[in-house]
């Protein structure tokens, strides 16, 4: 345990835990437990309000935690919450993938998503036995720890790990943008998301770590800098982010503002390594941990990666939050290439880097025209993919390919960049489309505020 | 609850005391349809109209005005109705939970979100009318156009360049989108940029509305000069 930790609330969490009768209740470990924890996460009396209402139709979260600023006094302010709480008693068995706890981070995200959470960065689920942390940003929502359990040796550790993981906000999310099929425009989407989400004012690093293609570094003409990304990757030193980064700026027509965003342009070096050389050389682990040096400087990162599960794509996985998969829908091979990486990569990825993180977000479709005869026949093959792993694995990829499908509701719509002929002649101009064209303006945009933006 | 009131019950009751309402725009051929399969199946309506009180034994259907319809072509005697309050919110409740009526979402408020499952509505049920409008240019223009909020009417859509059309197309909004307008800003400490976005119509309305002279010739550019050194 860290020593910056006070002992004594360290002490009292651990002593309000053995008090919990076995099979305490909601409203017992309310009011047994969870003052400690709140206390122990740092948040005093006047920064936690109860019964929090989130702006959606009458839904209250249990416990909404923000700290004070000056004049702002959370408890009589009550906005812009930081965390929002959702307590369970220990008759819900919140284990991962239990159905409570699949209904319970369903209701979590729903709270987090309305409208008076906005500002919320943090989501937390526990029952006093089971723990897990989950961070929001804009819309996306993906788990920060995995479901830990909590017992009376390991309780202090365990909430240490997500008090440290709060107190240190990082201003990112890094998306891998990943397909083990080829061509499905990924170097597309990664130049175009960028530059959407720069008009939104947002600050975005582009990795290009697809060292064989170097498609991006060429799409945009992005020079290498003074260091390279194999020297970032080769390097023990701290990196100089400004000797890396190749800044791609353009006016708007006005002329009155530049809009930009940055770019890692991939080096010669790193491409002529081959495989087995990448692998001695470097861990999978480091390109997450070169790009969490940029974390706390971009609101986003996102990663082009190679269509395969070699080095450079497994690298981009790993150091990713989430994966966004693009697929065309007339390229069947697009669409069960994503499955297995939803079920096979991603998810030993997450069993290796242990905290929850990387999850999927659903496919979309990109640039293709879709007559309805296709759209039937693209969701009979997704029909069929899913009752296929539903059967040989007990893999559910419904939320993934189908995520406005409910119980209730039969939506099978899947988002769509349609085709424009700009996009596709953008190589030419080494700017991205959505700069010069405002229907792909419109395209890109929607794709933005459809996953990221709130 | 309370004894004395029927509200909320479910009863059989005699088709002749129950008056229509506004009745259904269904088919003849489903309306005939279902009765003979109604008459085969065992001649009870499991799904009930819905009717508010009128009166001593008077009744009026305020939602599934098309089982009353299949009841009186099957030549049913008793009808099976659940008695609803005669508030008009009720009314318009029980019209929107039933189908008969289209719900409608605020647009002066609304989320991209909600504006894009408005607009796929309207696509897929008034297909014909919106066909050549591409719903993300659309969703992203409406949810973007600036001063969606002071919206009097659905009219601004029509100037955003996204297919959508004065006439029919706009009318087919009205159906899904209503407004709340907030009231325009007091633009006496407007900034600068944002006067140049306004048209020059509003501009001229603007200086009128100050007491302004010698406006209505000037150009865009010296109107916002005007404007701002007023």
């Amino acid at each position: 345990m860290s020593n910056t930790l006070n002992p004594e609330q360290g002490d009292a969490l651990k002593r309000a835990w053995l008090n919990l009768p076995q099979d305490a209740q909601q409203a017992m470990i309310n009011v047994v437990f969870v003052p400690e924890l709140i206390n122990f996460l740092g948040f005093d009396s006047t920064e936690r309000v109860p019964e929090y209402s989130t702006g959606k139709g009458g839904d209250k979260v249990d416990y909404a935690l923000r700290h004070n600023r000056e004049e702002d006094i959370f408890i009589q302010t009550k906005n812009n919450p930081q965390i929002l709480l959702e307590l369970k008693g220990r008759n819900i068995n919140l284990q991962e993938n239990s159905p409570k706890y699949k209904s319970t981070v369903k209701q979590l995200k729903g709270y987090l998503l309305a409208r008076n959470c906005r500002s919320v960065q943090w989501g937390i689920i526990t029952n006093s036995n089971q723990i897990q942390l989950f961070r929001k940003h804009g819309k996306v929502i993906y788990p920060a720890t995995p479901c830990l359990e909590i017992n009376q040796d390991n309780i202090c550790a365990t909430l240490k790990v997500i008090k440290d993981k709060i107190d240190q906000t990082k201003k990112g999310l890094t998306v891998a943008i990943y397909n083990n099929k080829g061509g499905v425009g990924k170097t597309t989407t990664v130049a175009n998301l960028a530059a959407a989400l720069a008009i939104k004012g947002k600050k975005v690093l582009i990795v290009d770590f697809d060292a064989n293609q170097r498609d991006l570094t060429n799409l945009l003409k992005a020079q290498v800098g003074q260091q390279t990304l194999y020297d970032c990757l080769a390097s023990k030193n701290q990196i100089n982010h400004s000797q890396v980064i190749y800044p791609h700026r353009i006016k708007n027509k006005q002329g009155d503002k530049e809009l930009r965003f940055d770019i890692i342009p991939v080096d010669p070096q790193l491409s002529n390594m081959g495989e087995d050389n990448l692998r001695q050389n470097f861990s999978f682990r480091r390109l997450g941990q070169v790009l969490d040096y940029f974390k706390s400087n971009y609101d986003y990162i996102l990663i082009d990666s190679p269509p395969n599960w070699r080095f450079f794509s497994v690298s981009a996985v790993y150091a990713a939050d989430v994966v966004l998969i693009p697929t065309k829908h007339n390229n069947l091979f697009s669409l069960e290439n994503a499955a297995v990486a939803i079920k096979d990569y991603i998810t030993k990825t997450q069993e290796t880097k242990q905290d929850g993180s990387p999850i999927a977000l659903p496919i979309f479709f990109n640039g293709e025209k879709i007559t309805d005869a296709q759209r039937r026949t693209v969701h009979q093959a997704i029909d069929n993919l899913i009752s296929r792993y539903k059967k040989e694995y007990a893999f559910d990829l419904s939320p993934y390919f189908y995520p406005h499908w409910t119980r209730g509701k039969r939506d099978k719509s899947i988002f769509e960049i349609p085709n424009h002929a700009v996009i596709a002649d953008a190589a030419f101009g080494h700017i991205p489309s959505v700069y010069k064209n405002k229907i792909a303006r419109d395209y890109y945009m929607n794709l933005a505020k459809e996953y990221f933006l709130q | 609850m309370s004894n004395l009131s029927d509200i909320g019950n479910l009863m059989h009751l005699y088709l002749d005391y129950i008056e229509p309402g506004a009745g259904t725009n269904a088919s003849d051929f489903l309306i005939s349809s279902t009765a003979q399969i109604l008459n085969q199946l065992g001649g009870r309506n499991w799904t009930p109209v819905i009717v508010k009180e009128v009166g001593e034994d008077q009744y009026q259907v305020i939602g599934n005005s098309f089982i009353y319809a299949v009841a009186e072509e099957a030549g049913l005697e008793k009808v099976w109705c659940i008695i609803a309050d005669e508030t008009p919110e009720t009314d318009e409740l029980v019209k929107v939970l039933t189908g008969e009526k289209i719900p409608k979402i605020n647009l002066s408020l609304a989320t991209r979100d909600e504006i894009k499952s408005a607009l796929e509505y309207l696509i897929q049920n008034q297909g014909n009318v919106l066909k050549r409008v591409k719903l993300p240019v659309a969703v992203n223009r409406i949810d973007e156009a600036p001063n969606r909020q002071y919206w009097k009417s659905l009219e601004p859509i029509t100037k955003l360049k996204c297919g959508i059309t004065k006439g029919k197309k706009l009318n087919v909004l009205k159906e899904v989108f209503y407004l709340t307008p907030k009231p325009q800003p007091k633009l006496v400490n407007h900034p600068p940029k944002e006067l140049s976005k306004l048209t020059v119509k509003e501009l001229k309305a603007m200086a009128k509305e100050k007491g302004l002279s010698g406006y209505s010739k000037k150009k865009k550019s010296e109107l916002v000069e005007l404007l701002n050194g007023a």
